[in-house]
């Protein structure tokens, strides 16, 4: 009980955003690719990706490598194969009904209306050729065809073929409600076991039914005889009732027609909440399993030094952190990521032991913090103070075998340094950076910076930092 | 005569307390006045000596010289004194040789040999046996 208050307490508001964001995220993907095969094969995926995870965790390596290939070919493969189907998706809609819309299918294919037409087709032998696309995409099969998208009528229908009808030839696409194009041209089927009365229209009904899982409808232009291919099957229908149950069956409407947006929204809902189950489900195994430790070098920031002193020594330099999590969070943590600062805005000059808790501590979310070594920092406060020092020219390099230096001076002479006073105490001389020999000759002027060291020293306001050296070279006696 | 030899204890007894109550910090003046009569009229730092002169002075040695000299003279040396060259190789006393000095003026040296580690900026601190500092020679040591 202790433990899940702790928990409780533990989740911020960030997270509860992190997992809003990505269960919507997650539905809208439902809603836009439902009925897609995209959103089949992704659903494989995800099967996939738990495989993978089994298998890491039962310890199947190569199990684990091929299963981690497969899902990294496959992602790459859904965006080619697909590109089609998901540019349909992404560019049909607006944003907004990218973002919010739901498109119910809420439309019922009006049975009776096309059986009907269909039979009246038929019996003036008016040649017809009528789609209905079941759950794959027909782009990459059908060619051509004029956008039409208007409601499904009797009228409608016996237009299209009507034979002085520009599109009579092609095939009418229904979605829905709608006839969506007309004049579609279908691939035709190469087998060659067909009776030798089907013709062209009877071919391109097979061929696109043996190619994708839509129903096609043909009327016999010549025998004026009704037939439905559907996979690789091309049955006749001599009522109109078996034709209307055969559309029903196919388009889905045959028992829901009363709840079907009912239970479409039921459906969303769902989804809905499954997206939420799901990815809270995920989020918790990534950022709430405690199943990874960690041991992290950290080197101690140490604020609020009070003006007027500073370091002089430190006990450590760097702290071991003993960090726990799940394995992604754990693995993908830099070193910059976590951060220990020890405020010293109590501390005195002189020597001071801090104490690091979890205050001192900052680590990403989700990291929980098992242990510190050392738990206690000593600091050594000193106070700043300023220090005259004699500039010495750091001379490096080498003079001609004849040549020697035999004076020089700086100017100025001695530099005023900024430091703490038990560090100034031990320092009596600040020199030059290297200052090279070996173009010197005669007379002349240089100037070279000063180092300070160790880095803590500065020089202090109105002194300078470089200094003017004037040399003088003589020949060896 | 009786006079004569009270006055005479007399003495004694006041010369005698005198050396007695005499606070013992004023000696150290008493010294450091004896010691501040040293007076160092020359140093430098040279390759070499010549008659007891300092022979090419100069700022750089070279470690192929295999060696350097601190070359200090003094003008006024009232008694026999003691003083050290200090040689410090980058703040880091490296040597404190002792070096005697007799009046009524003395020139004297001390070295050191050059090795490759002793590459870097050097200092000699030349002191009194008190530890006053009398003056400071730099230099530096090259490849």
């Amino acid at each position: 009980m202790e433990n899940l208050f702790v928990f409780i307490t533990t989740i911020r508001w960030q997270d509860f955003v992190d997992i809003c964001v990505n269960s919507y995220i997650l539905f809208r993907f439902y809603v836009l690719f439902r009925g897609t095969n995209v959103f089949r094969v992704l659903i494989g995926m995800t099967v996939l990706w738990f495989l993978q995870r089994i298998a890491i965790s039962l310890g199947l390596i190569v199990t684990s490598w091929v299963v981690q290939g497969i899902v990294a070919v496959g992602a790459i493969i859904i965006i080619v194969v697909f590109r089609n189907e998901i540019r349909r998706v992404l560019q049909a809609k607006n944003l907004k009904s990218v973002l919010w819309g739901f498109s119910y299918k809420s439309a019922i294919t009006p049975t009776e209306i096309i059986a009907d037409s269909v039979f009246e087709m038929a019996q003036r032998k008016c040649g017809a050729l009528i789609v209905f696309p079941g759950k794959e995409d027909l782009s990459d099969v059908v060619r051509g065809g004029v956008p039409w998208r208007g409601l499904i009528t009797k009228e409608m229908i016996t237009s299209i073929f009507w034979p002085d009808n520009p599109v009579h030839d092609g095939a009418a696409i229904v979605t829905g409600d709608q006839i969506r194009v007309v004049g579609a041209i279908l691939p035709l089927s190469e087998r060659d076991d067909l009776a030798s009365y089907y013709g062209t229209r009877h071919r391109a009904a097979l061929g696109l039914a043996e190619t994708t899982d839509a129903l096609v409808i043909v009327v016999s232009e010549e025998r004026g005889d009704i037939l439905v291919a559907k996979g690789s099957r091309l049955q006749e229908i001599k009522l109109k009732r078996t034709l209307e149950e055969k559309i029903q069956e196919h388009v889905g409407t045959a028992a829901v027609k009363k709840g079907a947006v009912k239970r479409e929204r039921l459906e969303i809902t769902a989804a809905a909440l499954l997206s939420i189950v799901f990815i809270t489900g995920i989020w918790f195994s990534v950022s709430r399993g405690q199943d990874t430790l960690v041991s992290l070098d950290i080197p101690v920031d140490y604020i609020n030094r009070k003006p007027g002193t500073e370091i002089f020594d430190t006990s450590v330099k760097s702290v071991s952190l003993v960090l726990s999590g799940s394995g992604a969070l754990v693995k993908s943590i830099t070193p910059d990521q976590v951060g220990v600062r020890l405020d010293l805005s109590k501390a005195v000059v002189g020597p001071n032991s801090l104490s690091i808790t979890s205050e001192n501590i900052s680590l990403p979310p989700g990291i929980i913090l098992r242990e510190v070594t050392p738990n206690e920092v000593g600091v050594l406060i000193d106070e700043t103070i300023k220090k005259e020092l004699p500039v010495q020219i750091d001379w490096a390099g080498k003079l001609p075998a004849q040549l020697i230096l035999v004076d020089s001076v700086t100017d100025p002479e001695t530099v005023e340094v900024v430091g703490g006073k038990r560090l100034l105490e031990k320092i009596v001389t600040i020199y030059t950076e290297k200052v090279l020999l070996d173009n010197l000759k005669g007379k002349g002027e240089l100037t070279a910076s000063i180092v300070l060291n160790p880095a803590s020293l500065a020089i202090a306001p109105g002194s300078k930092d470089k200094v003017t050296i004037q040399y003088l070279i003589r020949n060896r006696e | 005569m009786m006079k004569h030899r009270l006055y005479r204890i007399f003495g004694a007894v006041i010369v005698m307390l005198t050396f007695l109550f005499l606070p013992l910090h004023l000696l150290k003046y008493i010294d450091s006045a004896h010691a501040a009569r040293l007076s160092l009229s020359r140093g430098l730092m040279c390759e070499d000596i010549d008659a007891n002169a300092p022979r090419n002075p100069t700022l750089v040695f070279s470690i192929s010289q295999k060696k350097a000299l601190c070359f200090t003279e003094f003008d006024e040396v009232p008694q026999k004194a003691v003083i050290y060259h200090n040689w410090y190789h980058r703040d880091v006393p490296s040597a404190k040789i002792r070096l005697t000095l007799n009046p009524p003026r003395w020139s004297t040296y001390s070295s050191i040999q050059l090795r490759r580690t002793d590459i870097g900026p050097w200092r000699v601190e030349i002191t009194d046996e008190k530890g006053n500092v009398l003056g400071v020679l730099r230099f530096s040591v090259t490849d």
